[in-house]
């Protein structure tokens, strides 16, 4: 996108500028997320519920510099695609046909949801804190960190919700997003409802370890994010190039 | 219809004209999950997880073992379900705050309304799921299950500071309101909400008598004026919503 | 003078609570302030309630406990509520004569005796915690919780008679209607206290 120059110093034109800042914030937070995800040795495999107290205290002692690393990082970056789910409310904000009280209860469950995150992150880091804990007591922290990481998924469905109801309802000439961001709000809404049995079954798909808690949960809201990202960058252009700040 | 009318839109005579109701479908139904998601809210936390109202504080370590062993199925059932729907209560608390900002007092106290709400949702609403998830997961000692029971149930009912200063917001918004949102005399009852939780802190103290998580004070008490005040704010989120021009959107 | 405009304590009433005031009966205050003074009654009528059923289960250890507390402060602090409570009736009647000059001194009057009765309670607060009575002690949380209570109430009030005072500083308002919603608040807070002392102080 580029901005025109007799559009440089306009007033508005920031408010295009920070939308864009906060996109690519929130995209090099989450290049940084990845790399942490990745560092977690507790993925790789994802661990299982049916370690036993033994097995997952000696886990936290062989691993644990890494997923110190994994943890704190998270602990800095996780909140910082905060700004991202901001800009996706500023554009609901704009939407024509709509009372923006979408928008309203989307930053509602933008916020509760991210306090889920930071909490399971602190969960992981205490059971990493001291190696010579009792086992049953890491059992405990580990099993709370994968219950709060996985299982509550309100929070992430109301905002899919919001988000789908608002590009189904933005009728008009100039719609923010495309109709289909609405389908894959609500795809991605039905592929991490399930996960939400992660905090009740121990073994299977759903368990917190599962083809279905793990990897689809996971998986589709990374790909939900990443998808959104360029969706987001193009309804920045478009407005824009509505407020005639660029081409 | 042009819908970008950026109007300081709120209270009007009562002979105003109802606007096409098919414009005001996005306010519609974002205010049927408020009364959809508490009903839910009541089934889960008083029939499945059983913990309104609460089990008893001054309980041995065994019998709180006991009692997770008795109600172990009807707590994962509930409080799963809670892991799926406990985002109604970021729509309905946000509903809220989005007709406070329709008042003529201003958004402040409706930001204040939604971040204490969205903040409190955690330790008040789902830590006691988490932990109750946590202690019917798997056998455990006994003291750590019983350190999971008492987790629970004092951030269940003590996390009182985030929604007092809610409620706190809420009344003030109210008090200096002149667009009539919502009536005056429902300041008054958050004020009450606001006294009966400042009470109730002592259940961080008290493990038995009135003042304990379960006592008649600091919890009987509380829920009661809590039922009444809820059921008032969801009738007047109602009558806000009738009243709401169709097409307007509160000042930015 | 009635009241039409919405004021920072309570709006005018809707129309289904003011039906009394069109009819010709002259209800002082506003509904909504009698509102808020019945709900809180009802309240603390709760609580009085359970207090007395709690100290019917342990008689022993209540009467036991109580005997710490010093009647003298209570009937001290009950004489500083009741002045205050009669500067604030003067006041309005004050109003009502259009004195408002006199009025506003009588509210400051009531105001002191409030504070008054607040630094009272905060030094009996001191006394006892450093005596060693604290919230433990089954009698003594009802003691500190109702008192409490009710002295955040006698705080508000000092506001709400601080409100009153610049209402009528207002040479354009003015209104005896405020007057009395205040003093309506100021004499429930009142009530309450002489319910506590008797409870916690008196019957023994």
């Amino acid at each position: 996108m580029q901005i025109l120059a007799e559009a440089e110093e306009l007033p508005k034109t920031t408010n295009i500028k920070t939308q864009l800042v906060a996109l690519w914030t929130s995209a090099v937070s989450a290049l940084i997320l990845l790399i942490a995800f990745i560092a977690f040795p507790g993925f790789w495999p994802p661990m299982s519920p049916r370690l036993t107290a033994d097995e997952v205290a000696s886990f936290y002692r062989d691993h644990t510099t890494w997923i110190r690393f994994s943890m704190v990082t998270f602990n800095l970056c996780g909140i910082m695609l905060l700004p991202f789910f901001c800009v996706v409310v500023v554009q609901m904000k704009r939407m024509a046909s709509q009372s923006q009280a979408f928008a309203y209860c989307y930053l509602s469950a933008v916020v509760s949801g991210a306090t889920l995150f930071a909490l399971s992150d602190v969960f992981f880091a205490a059971a990493a804190f001291r190696p010579g804990r009792d086992a049953d007591l890491v059992l405990l922290l580990n099993d709370l960190g994968w219950i709060v990481f996985i299982a509550p998924v309100g929070m992430i469905l109301a905002q899919n919700l919001m988000l789908a109801l608002a590009v189904y309802l933005d009728k008009g000439p100039n719609p923010v997003f495309p109709q289909w961001v609405g389908h894959l709000s609500l795809l991605t809404l039905f592929a991490m409802l399930p996960s939400a049995c992660a905090a009740v079954m121990t073994s299977g798909p759903l368990a917190w370890d599962g083809a279905l808690s793990f990897w689809l949960r996971n998986g589709a809201f990374a790909t939900f994010t990443v998808v959104m990202f360029f969706v987001v960058r193009g309804a920045i252009h478009r407005q824009a190039v509505v407020e005639g700040v660029a081409r | 219809m042009s819908a970008t009318v950026l109007s300081a839109s709120g209270g009007e005579p009562t002979d105003a004209v109802r606007a096409d109701p098919a414009s005001k479908r996005d306010l519609w139904i974002v205010f049927w999950i408020f009364p959809i998601f508490f009903s839910l809210f009541g089934v889960i936390f008083v029939l499945l997880a059983r913990v309104i109202p609460p089990p008893r504080p001054d309980v041995t370590t065994d019998q709180k073992v006991q009692w997770f062993a008795a109600h172990a199925t009807t707590i994962q059932i509930g409080f799963a379900a809670v892991c799926v729907v406990f985002g109604g209560a970021a729509i309905a608390n946000g509903y809220v705050a989005y007709q406070m900002k329709r008042m003529s007092s201003g958004s402040t106290f409706a930001y204040a309304y939604m971040g204490s709400m969205a903040v409190g949702t955690l330790p008040g609403l789902l830590l006691v799921a988490l932990c109750f998830l946590a202690a019917t997961f798997r056998p455990r000692e006994p003291r750590i299950t019983a350190l999971l029971y008492d987790l629970g149930m004092l951030s269940f009912n003590g996390s009182l500071g985030c929604f007092a200063t809610g409620y706190l917001a809420f009344a003030i918004a109210i008090l200096y309101d002149k667009n009539q949102i919502f009536p005056k005399w429902l300041a008054y009852v958050s004020i009450w909400q606001i006294v009966t939780e400042v009470i109730a802190t002592q259940m961080w103290v008290s493990s038995a008598g009135p003042y304990s998580w379960n006592g008649s004070i600091a919890f009987w008490l509380a829920v009661i004026v809590f039922g009444f005040w809820l059921n008032c704010q969801g009738i007047f989120l109602k009558f806000a919503t009738d009243r709401q021009p169709a097409g307007t959107r509160p000042v930015d | 003078m009635t009241n039409t405009e919405p004021t920072a304590i309570a709006s005018g009433p809707p129309a289904s609570i003011s039906s009394g005031r069109q009819s010709g009966v002259h209800l002082p205050g506003d509904g909504h302030m009698w509102f808020m003074v019945l709900g809180d009654l009802v309240i603390f009528g709760a609580y009085f309630i359970v207090y007395i059923v709690q100290r019917s289960m342990a008689p022993a250890a209540y009467l036991q406990a109580q005997q710490h507390l010093n009647i003298t402060i209570g009937v001290l602090n009950t004489l500083v509520l009741v002045t205050s409570s009669w500067f604030v009736a003067q006041s309005v009647q004050a109003t009502a004569a259009g004195q408002h000059e006199r009025a506003i001194r009588l509210l400051y009057g009531g105001g002191a005796c409030g504070l008054l009765f607040i630094a009272i309670k905060a030094c009996e607060w001191s006394m006892k915690i450093t005596q060693g009575y604290t919230t433990s002690n089954e009698f003594f949380m009802f003691y500190y919780m109702l008192t409490g209570v009710h002295v955040l109430h006698v705080a508000l009030g000092v506001l709400i008679l601080g409100i009153v005072v610049r209402e009528l500083r207002n040479p354009r308002r003015q209104r005896l209607s405020v007057v009395e919603q205040g003093a309506t608040y100021w004499h429930m807070v009142d009530l309450l206290w002489l319910v506590i002392f008797g409870l916690l102080y008196v019957v023994r």
